[in-house]
């Protein structure tokens, strides 16, 4: 039956990550930049939340993904600051990863180190996905794998692979040589080095600077085959996929959100002629537009997360999930931008956020 | 006769600030950008180089010789400098914004007396202050006071955002002399570096233009001699707020060849980009998108650019060109973001290459080109008030 309201859990959920993103991640947001990294103390926070360990009771986590709670909390993390949840949700699709198209040793061995109450802040993990001929999209995967005496020989390069360096696991998505489309997907862990296989750190980048992140370049690296994630071309590679598209897209929806929010308080507050600029048509409807546009999204997102949580139809759901992404990351573009224009000059200078955000959603694509 | 060939000595201006940025401006783009820092070197290399002409056109400006292309020779090489660097652009040294109101509004002795010293093959900037923390779009709302006490205008106030500020030899600073006659009341000053009272406070860090420096400055009963009111060359009340709104006109198309000048160098770089540094196996059909997506930008930066001429054409022979300029200004602003940004989604899947880290900087230097010289909103109200003289347009 049709439903626009969050249960009372995950309402309660979204509160407390959007309190964590209030006081720290917006408050963290310029020094994590300078660091590079989001720091060990809030992860320790967001590991004894709960809200980075949607695992399994069995492995030590807080209980399975429910996909649409999980979106909730990523627009909150988003809001707070966009550079830092991709931070976390680029580790978390490790394991997650795992936890989808992996068997159960497999679980056991990556996921319950990410739930150890003294260490598990410390555990990284990654899934490379984009690539140099593509972006976040499953039909665009052209790294290939084939078999070759009982090991499996990978191809192929991936850019922007958020903690691509220092991650355990190091999932990255192939398919089988020979395959397209949504077919023949597997998911894989590399090691950081080994004969083809090169891992090089992202520098100088534009945006998202608090989310390390590493291109890796595969060429005839043999891989074992105790690496592949379940078996290879089993569904759960898709799933793990589309949840990254999801996560992504709420990310998106709370970077748009915060500069809608940001500039909105800005405009109440800021005096010209006489009058708060946000009087004036020429802002009032700038931010109208964002506020329309970044309903649309959300709702877009949400309704690719239930899809996601029925799971029957994966090419719908790739779809749906892609679609969702693609709208909200356009609107996070389109709004920070914005955001920075209703500041005015302000808005170019780094004392305010909204530069920043501007540049983090630019390199979202 | 309408014609869009560019003279001889058009021609021949824009192919030397074409040269001038490419050698000494691109080499050093990224690097100064990154440390926020431009060498000694290269206020020498440009001083040496355009020292002749800055100086042979406040001259020109002085002397109004008859034919009249300062504007249009100035907007083709601003084009060029900013497509090698817009923030090295705004720090080449010369007096700068401080010159327009200079030759607008101040007397001849008062012209020989400020812009003369910027002709001694020594390094000088300008500046003007505008706005305020206060105040920015709604100039005329300044706070900042002159007081005149005996001899002496005595200022009171707080400026920020001002381009060159703490380098500028000379501040063109607004001040109202009385704030019951609003706009009536503002008046330009002249304010020495170095006067008592005359502060400058911190250097802004930004998104982009990094190079270029942004400036607090601060006016504690600073005394200036009473002869460093730009008054006007006719006495009328309203010289001072005319003044700043007059340059505006002059200045608009600049900051539209500017970001024409980027715009085209994201739009080249891209097409270079796809050319050379297109990941194999990219997919063929995704090519043809972009290719149609640069060929429309190509169109655009043609309209971009033949309006900003317009303007300037139209500012030389001083046919009233408030709207053309706010519409150059604004055009070209809004198309620098959008082309900056296509730069930096195109080649997002590339390597990290030369090309991307241009696109980048670009994309970030893009932004304020709808902010400063009258933000994208101000340029629509001007436009729309032009279009509309007899309604009121709030
Ligand atoms: C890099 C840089 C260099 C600069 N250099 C100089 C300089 O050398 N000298 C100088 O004096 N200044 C300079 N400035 C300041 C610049 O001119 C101002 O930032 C600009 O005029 C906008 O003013 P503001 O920042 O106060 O924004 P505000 O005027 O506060 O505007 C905020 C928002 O409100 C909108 N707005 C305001 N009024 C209206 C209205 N009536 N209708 C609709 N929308 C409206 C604006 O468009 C903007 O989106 C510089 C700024 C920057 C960023």
């Amino acid at each position: 039956m049709l439903n626009f309201a969050p249960t009372e859990e995950q309402e309660e959920i979204r509160q407390l990550a959007q309190s964590v993103a209030i006081e720290q991640l917006r408050l963290q947001g310029r020094s994590a930049e300078k660091r590079g990294d989001i720091s060990p103390e809030l992860m320790k926070t967001l590991t004894q939340t709960g809200l980075t360990t949607p695992f399994p009771e069995e492995y030590g986590g807080s209980g399975a993904l429910e996909a649409l709670t999980y979106t909730l909390i990523a627009e909150e993390l988003g809001f707070g600051d966009g550079a830092q949840a991709m931070n976390i949700i680029g580790s978390l699709m490790g394991p997650l990863t795992v936890l989808l198209a992996g068997d159960t040793n497999q679980q056991h061995h990556y996921i319950a180190p990410f739930c150890d109450a003294q260490q598990g802040h410390l555990q990284r993990g990654s899934l490379a996905f984009a690539e140099r001929t593509g972006g976040y999209s499953v039909g665009e995967i052209s790294a290939t794998i084939r078999s070759q005496d009982g090991d499996y020989i990978l191809n192929g390069r991936k850019r922007d692979v958020l903690h691509g360096e220092r991650s355990s696991p190091r999932v990255v998505l192939v398919r089988i040589e020979g395959t397209s489309g949504t077919e023949g997907l597997c998911a894989l862990m590399v090691p950081l080095d080994g004969a083809g296989v090169r891992i090089n750190h992202d520098e100088g980048k534009l945006g998202l600077i608090a989310a390390p992140s590493a291109s890796f370049a595969f060429e005839n690296a043999t891989v074992s085959a105790t690496c592949v994630l379940g078996k290879p071309g089993n569904s759960g590679v898709i799933r793990s996929a589309t949840l990254y598209n999801i996560l992504r897209a709420g990310v998106a929806c709370g970077m748009a959100r915060a500069a809608l929010e940001y500039a909105k308080d800005y405009a109440k507050g800021r005096i010209a002629f006489g009058r708060p600029i946000v009087s004036y048509q020429g802002i009032a409807f700038m931010i109208a537009e964002m506020a329309m546009k970044l309903d649309a999204a959300r709702l877009l997102t949400w309704s690719a997360a239930t899809s996601w949580e029925r799971g029957f139809d994966n090419t719908a759901l790739v779809q749906e999930a892609e679609a969702a992404q693609f709208q909200s990351v356009k609107i996070a573009k389109s709004a920070t931008i914005d955001a920075v224009q209703i500041l005015g000059g302000a808005g170019f200078i780094q004392d305010h956020p909204v530069e920043m955000w501007m540049r983090n959603a630019a390199v979202m694509e | 006769m309408i014609d869009f060939t560019l003279s001889k000595s058009q021609g021949a201006a824009r192919d030397y600030a074409h040269q001038v940025a490419m050698e000494e401006m691109r080499p050093i783009s990224l690097e100064c950008d990154r440390t926020e820092k431009i060498p000694d070197s290269f206020f020498w290399n440009m001083q040496r180089r355009f020292w002749a002409g800055a100086a042979g056109q406040a001259r020109m400006q002085a002397q109004e010789e008859e034919e009249k292309q300062d504007n249009v020779l100035s907007i083709l090489s601003q084009e060029e400098m900013a497509w090698g660097d817009a923030a090295l652009s705004t720090a080449i040294p010369g007096p700068g914004l401080a010159a327009p109101p200079i030759l607008s509004q101040g007397t001849p002795e008062q012209q020989m007396k400020f812009l003369g010293p910027y002709m001694d093959g020594q390094l000088h900037w300008g500046a003007l202050a505008l706005t305020e923390p206060g105040i920015g779009s709604d100039v005329a709302g300044m706070s900042t006071t002159a007081v005149l006490e005996g001899d002496e205008w005595v200022l009171n106030g707080h400026k920020h955002y001002i381009t060159n500020g703490a380098r500028a030899d000379l501040v063109v600073t607004f001040a109202t002399i009385d704030k019951n006659l609003g706009r009536e009341g503002i008046r330009p000053f002249v304010v020495p570096q170095g006067t008592p009272g005359f502060v400058v406070g911190r250097i802004e860090e930004k998104m982009g233009l990094r190079a270029s420096q942004t400036a607090e400055l601060i006016f504690e009963n600073c005394r200036i001699p009473k002869d460093h009111l730009l008054s006007g060359r006719e006495s009328s009340k309203k010289a001072g707020f005319k003044a700043a709104m007059g340059t505006l006109d002059a200045t608009r198309p600049m900051v539209g060849a500017l970001a024409v000048g980027i715009a085209r160098a994201a739009y080249e770089t891209t097409c270079q980009w796809v050319q050379q540094e297109l990941p194999k196996g990219f997919p063929s059909h995704k090519r043809r998108e972009i290719e149609q997506e640069l060929e429309e930008t190509r169109q655009e930066l043609e309209m971009a650019r033949l309006l900003v001429w317009r303007a300037a054409w139209m500012a030389d022979r001083r046919i009233p060109n408030s709207k053309e300029a706010s519409i150059c200004k604004a055009y070209a602003g809004g198309l620098v973001m959008k082309v900056t940004a296509a730069g930096v989604r195109i080649t997002a899947p590339g390597e990290n290459s030369e090309s991307r880290q241009l696109l980048q900087k670009w994309f970030r230097d893009a932004k304020v080109f709808d902010i400063f010289e009258g933000t994208a909103q101000i340029q629509r109200l001007v436009i729309a008030r032009r279009l509309f003289p007899e309604v009121d347009i709030p």
